[in-house]
């Protein structure tokens, strides 16, 4: 995997290094020798314009009090006022708090995990055994938001819910503990809901990148009395560096914009504290209210802040790890 | 070589023209702009509450509908009730059903212009709706600056006589048996009574039994937690309000000290392991489920709220796990205005968009679901089917009716008795010209609907309806202003946003409160008490004062309710 990129990249010095020297007549002949893929990818273009780019013309919203049903001429401008509210709400910052701390916890873990999963998962030899873990662990990606939280709430129950009656059995508690209405438990919940859900199903990613590291490494290092967690540390991890890289750089930009589905449906009164997220606030106190205009002033808020972190995160691993998405 | 340019180019092109084609594939074809009533029709509504009985009118009474009228309604309802965030997308986009029951975010659509005035539209097409609401039809105004009429109210009859209570504090009718039928008055009756039968039977069906749990998911909290403590104070229902009867004078009905007291008492129930400990993390399927096990032994909850969870208890031969409703008050000064008047209905009801193509059409529509022969069908249903006549007197078959009663949820939804409220109606208690009730909720009817425990019990408080144990209307003032929920509120951010954020204080701190050890709880409520009365929320008050006042004058200008 790793030499067919640097390929890739090779080739493309190349390309632009050609494109230099014979300027525009160059760039020309190769758009003509080009120029199917050019054109298949004309479409896709237009998509992207009309999809992702087109919309920012609401964010001009965020600078207005906006009213529905009258023409964009016949609104009042309000400057950064909306922007203003925002950071003076207490609120926000408890929203921006539980964002920022579930999400890097979910990243952590949702990292860890499945990339643990797949080595192991990869050391398996028995192929049906093998296959059935597989299936059997992402199953959950499958499954509604609604129904985990309905299967997570009953499990985590003091009325016969299976983890209180299994830590009573076993003597680890005296009384059932109430997990749900303990507001510190909160994020530890949905992330360990997150992990259940979604481990199987990232890994199959990087199964599929130990599947491109070349047979030949194993061998070798077999031959020099490699065992196999030297095996592992040594040839399975760093052949899949580029591709935990990628993924970290993306999910790092997508930091804020975690949506709102677990926290709104595991949540309840008591642990608001903890659970309120930035989507869930923008919600109740945007849209709910139709306040549009602040609603705009949170998203942008938020995409701006992934913009940051994203190039942040790409600089950081361009500079220490040579990998990098841009 | 053009040809497989042109190939190449359009391949993605094909594939996207698909997808759209496919996503847009939702118009309606049936829909035609005709105010004539033999050409079939189709008019989309949104309900903001959930109907989980709505059968695409496939049901009895919706064939008879659409045999009568031509119309068909394609009909959404909100999956958890409420409505509003399906309503705010509706105005930012501007794409609105035909008709609509806002319920409370009718100021988000007036705001929008969304709804269409139906003021003329009633006078020229409406008969039957003028003869129902009569005289009180200024007080459908929307408000003193804008004096149009939006919405038809759909959910309060006219001229309606309650005869049965849904509401005040629930017991199992099988406690009350056992434990010979005592006196219930104050919350200390409540308690003792629970707590007798929970020593007595520590579990029932085999598993732990549950003296009280109370419902806090969501908007339900304000059902089952907070409007409790108004009722049980003495005080009438104003939403999140008090309004005082005198100065009109408006606040957080939290504030008055009578329901810390009340709260304090929830807090001790807690503490004596009385109230589910569950109470405030369930959801509301969890609390269901419990209740349909038979194992809860009291609640505080409105019957509508709990009513799938008694149908299945009586599906499945649990009829004496059945609840009673007692108006309990915190202490015998204090009575139980569940049945104070709030003059002619007011509230929430349907409306007409900008979006819909024939208004006509549906005044129309509307003007005959308000017609005597509509209301009868809606009511009792398809003659011969659902009721039958003898000598001039409409009766319920003794096959249907137990059904009704065993039945309900499928017996709703084959027939579709009741789901057709989407005009004006006559509340129960009224009679037609031909002497016959309008509503199958009149005495004999009601009692009829009891299970045989329900009937045991009322016996022994020599009561032939629940209501009958409640103060009845006439020991109490007509409310001048009506009821403050079915009003429309201010629409104003500096009322909307410390509205929204005195709800989000007070539903984390009163069960915050009630979950504390018995020493917190002072501390914990009177600090909830200065979080909502900073200025920000004082302001808010005294701009819903101002809406009161105004409602009042404007009704002031009415003809008096009747």
């Amino acid at each position: 995997m790793e030499s067919t990129t640097k390929q890739a990249s090779s080739r493309k010095r190349d390309q632009a290094a050609s494109l230099n020297s014979r300027k525009t007549g160059g760039f020309w002949k190769l758009f003509k020798q080009q120029r199917y893929l050019y054109l298949m990818s004309v479409p896709f273009v237009i998509w992207a314009f009309i999809f992702s780019y087109v919309p920012l013309w609401g964010w001009l919203m965020a600078f207005q009090e906006y009213k529905p049903a009258r023409s964009f001429f016949d609104q009042k401008w309000v400057g950064f006022d909306q922007f203003i509210t925002l950071f003076q709400d207490q609120q926000f910052y408890l929203a921006l708090r539980n964002t920022l701390a579930m999400s890097f916890l979910g990243l952590i873990f949702g990292f860890i995990f499945p990339v643990i999963f797949a080595i192991l998962l990869n050391e398996v030899r028995g192929m049906v055994f093998k296959r059935t873990v597989q299936t059997v662990s992402y199953l959950p990606h499958f499954v509604s938001w609604v129904v985990v939280a309905g299967i997570v709430t009953k499990a985590l129950s003091t009325d016969g819910g299976i983890i209180n009656e299994l830590l009573v059995s076993l003597h680890i508690i005296d009384q059932p503990i109430q997990f749900m209405a303990q507001g510190q438990w909160f994020w530890g919940i949905v992330t360990a809901s997150d992990v259940w859900k979604e481990m199987g199903w990232s890994t199959i990613i990087y199964l599929a990148a130990i599947t491109g590291i070349d047979q030949e490494q194993y061998e070798a290092s077999r031959v020099d009395g490699a065992g196999r967690f030297r095996q592992m540390w040594h040839i399975t991890l760093p052949g899949m560096r580029t591709t935990i890289i990628v993924l970290l750089i993306m999910s790092i930009g997508h930091l804020v914009s975690i949506g709102f589905e677990k926290q709104f449906l595991l949540g309840n009164n008591l642990v608001t504290d903890y659970s309120q997220v930035l989507d869930l606030y923008a919600l109740k106190y945007g849209l709910e209210m139709n306040r549009y205009s602040y609603g705009t002033a949170i998203s942008i808020f938020n995409s701006v802040i992934s913009i940051i972190l994203l190039f942040t995160a790409n600089g950081i691993f361009k500079k220490t790890t040579k990998e990098s998405i841009m | 070589m053009p040809s497989k340019l042109f190939r190449y180019a359009l391949a993605p092109l094909v594939v996207m023209s698909l997808v759209t084609a496919t996503a847009c594939g939702g118009s309606d074809p049936t829909e035609q702009e005709t105010s004539d009533p033999s050409t079939p029709i189709t008019i989309s509504f949104f309900g903001s509450d959930a109907s989980p009985t709505w059968n695409n009118m496939k049901d009895d009474v919706g064939q008879a509908i659409t045999k009568a009228t031509n119309v068909t309604i394609n009909a959404e309802y909100d999956v958890s009730g409420g409505g509003t965030q399906k309503i705010a997308l509706m105005t930012a986009s501007g794409e609105y059903p035909d008709m609509i029951f806002p319920k409370g975010s009718i100021t988000k659509l007036v705001e929008a212009g969304a709804l269409i005035d139906l003021t003329d539209l009633i006078d020229k097409y409406g008969p039957n709706i003028k003869k129902v609401y009569g005289d009180d039809l200024s007080r459908l105004k929307y408000s003193k600056e804008d004096p149009s009429i939006y919405v038809i109210p759909t959910n309060a009859g006219v001229g309606q006589t309650t005869f049965d209570a849904g509401g005040g504090f629930e017991v199992q009718n099988a406690v009350m048996k056992e434990l010979g039928y005592p006196k219930i008055k104050t919350v200390k009756d409540f308690e003792n009574v629970l707590k007798e039968y929970k020593e007595k039977h520590p579990t029932i069906n085999g598993q732990p039994t549950i003296p009280l749990s109370l419902n806090a998911d969501d908007w339900k909290i304000m059902i089952t937690v907070t409007n409790p403590a108004f009722n049980a104070t003495g005080a009438p229902d104003d939403g999140e309000f008090y309004i005082n009867p005198e100065t009109y004078e408006a606040q957080l009905h939290y504030k008055r000290p009578e329901e810390k007291e009340y709260f304090r008492w929830l807090n001790h129930m807690y503490n004596e392991g009385l109230l589910d400990p569950e109470t405030f993390t369930q959801k509301s399927d969890q609390y269901m489920s419990k209740i349909a096990s038979g194992r809860v032994l009291g609640l505080i909850d409105q019957e509508w709220d709990y009513q799938q969870a008694e149908n299945s208890l009586k599906t499945s031969g649990m009829a004496e796990r059945t609840y009673g409703h007692y108006p309990v008050q915190l202490d015998e000064k204090t009575k139980d205005r569940s049945f104070q008047d709030i003059g002619a209905p007011v509230g929430y009801g349907i409306g007409i968009t900008t979006s819909a193509k024939d208004p006509i059409r549906i005044i129309k529509f509307m003007d005959w679901m308000a017609s005597d022969e509509a209301q009868v069908l809606n009511n009792w249903g398809v003659e011969g089917k659902q009721y039958e006549v003898k000598d001039g007197k409409r009766v319920v078959p003794a096959a249907v009716q137990e059904r009704k009663v065993n039945d309900n949820t499928n017996f709703t939804k084959e027939s579709g008795i009741g789901m057709y409220n989407f005009s004006v109606r006559y509340g129960d208690g009224v009679k037609d010209p031909g002497g016959n009730y309008y509503t199958t909720n009149f005495p004999e009817q009601i009692i009829a609907g009891y299970t045989d425990p329900e009937k045991e019990t009322l016996k022994a408080y020599g009561a032939k309806t629940w209501k009958d144990l409640f103060p009845q209307k006439d020991e109490f003032p007509v409310k001048a202003w009506g009821a403050a929920y079915n009003l429309p509120a201010p629409d104003d951010p500096n009322y909307t946003v410390n509205f929204q954020k005195s709800q989000d204080i007070v539903r984390k701190r009163i069960p915050e409160a009630i979950l504390a050890s018995p020493d917190q709880f002072d501390k914990i409520y009177d600090q909830m008490i200065a979080e909502i009365s900073t200025d920000d929320m004082k302001k808010m008050e005294a701009e819903y004062t101002q809406m009161i006042k105004d409602t009042v004058e404007l009704w002031g200008e009415a003809p008096a309710a009747k």
